[in-house]
């Protein structure tokens, strides 16, 4: 779904990081940013940079290429959401990938990034996921396997016939009421326009 | 196995974007677009400086796959910024290929070296989108759909 382009959006005061390898590509990166208004950018080239600027500085968020030599934004995500001091563990992360490897597909999937956006793009894309980490109302897991926002964006319950993995996940089966049912008159006074006293 | 835990975050950026001032996504997004005009021809030009690149690989043919590889995906890096689709999509297939090629311990120059070409002409003529491009591209995906099909070359 397409940002509606009359949306109104303050990034004056947001504190971004971008972290990529490539100068020109970051470069390219921070321009977009600085059309977005953003004031407080800062930028470097390695995810052990990256680490340094997430320990030092408060930021809002990163966006951070995924294909880096030694440590690649994946493995620099699981970082963040691990082993980061704790006030910045969840700080929202959009990685940006161009060719997928095979190699990397559950990598991805499992690092904990808030979104992953791929290439090509265009500066209304990147607009669009900055707003969405904005307007995201996930709840963050924290598991041995998996730490970030949650995968489901919906939750639906269980699959049929299945027990929930989660204590709030509620059964599929519908089981025989435990209170009587209601008669009729209390049904139609329920429903009943009434007149209220302000 | 432990239970997962669920934690409610708030993120300071939802507040900060929410604040008064800014400006309308239309406009950031003309902005950036603006900002982004300005940078394209030197990108252009880097991309040229890659392809040279990877042109002194298919002539040498001492590279390995990986080189190939690592070279592709920086021009798709670069591109995918400048929304190049058909440039894009056909170094993505150059990517996919020698992925794969480098995944069972394969090399195959020819299939390389039409990618490599199919760059420069797309390069030259820097246009996007065109029904020729188009079909060159797809072509480019077929070869390196049947890579691994064909026996394995020096």
């Amino acid at each position: 779904m397409a940002l509606d382009p009359r949306i109104r959006i303050n990034l004056e005061r947001s504190a971004i990081l971008v972290v990529d390898d490539n100068p020109k590509a970051l470069e390219v990166q921070t321009s977009m940013l600085r059309g977005f208004g953003v004031r407080r950018q800062l930028k470097c080239g390695s995810a052990a940079e990256a680490q340094h600027y997430v320990v030092s500085q408060e930021l809002d968020l990163i966006i951070i290429d995924s294909a880096m030599p030694d440590m690649d934004g994946y493995d620099f995500v699981r970082w963040l959401r691990r082993e980061a001091p704790e006030d910045r563990r969840y700080t929202p992360v959009l990685i940006l990938t161009g060719h997928a490897a095979r190699g990397m597909v559950e990598k991805s999937r499992d690092c904990g990034a808030n979104f992953v956006i791929t290439r090509p793009f265009t500066p209304e894309i990147l607009l669009q996921r900055i707003f969405w980490v904005a307007k995201d109302e996930r709840q963050v897991v924290v598991a041995d396997s998996y730490v970030g926002p949650d995968r489901r964006f919906q939750n639906i319950g269980a699959p049929l016939g299945q027990k929930g993995r989660r204590k709030d996940d509620l059964s599929t089966h519908v089981g025989a009421a435990t209170d009587p049912n209601m008669d009729q008159m209390d049904i139609d006074m329920l429903l009943k326009p009434q007149r209220a006293s302000l | 196995m432990s239970d997962a835990q669920f934690v409610k975050v708030r993120y300071k950026l939802t507040e900060k974007v929410a604040q008064a001032g800014g400006m309308t996504a239309g406009m950031a997004s003309e902005r950036a677009g603006r900002e982004l005009k300005a940078q394209r021809e030197e990108a252009h030009h880097a991309l040229g400086t890659m392809l040279g690149g990877l042109e002194a690989m298919n002539r040498e043919r001492s590279a390995q796959p990986t080189d190939v590889y690592d070279a592709a995906t920086q021009m798709v890096d670069i591109a995918g910024l400048f929304d190049m689709k058909s440039f894009c999509d056909a170094a993505y297939s150059l990517s996919e290929l020698t992925d794969r090629l480098r995944n069972h311990g394969r090399q195959d120059w020819a299939s390389i070296g039409v990618h490599i070409n199919a760059l420069r002409l797309i390069w030259t003529r820097d246009e996007d989108g065109s029904a020729e491009v188009k079909a060159m591209v797809d072509g480019l995906w077929a070869l390196t759909d049947r890579a691994l099909e064909k026996p394995p070359s020096a």
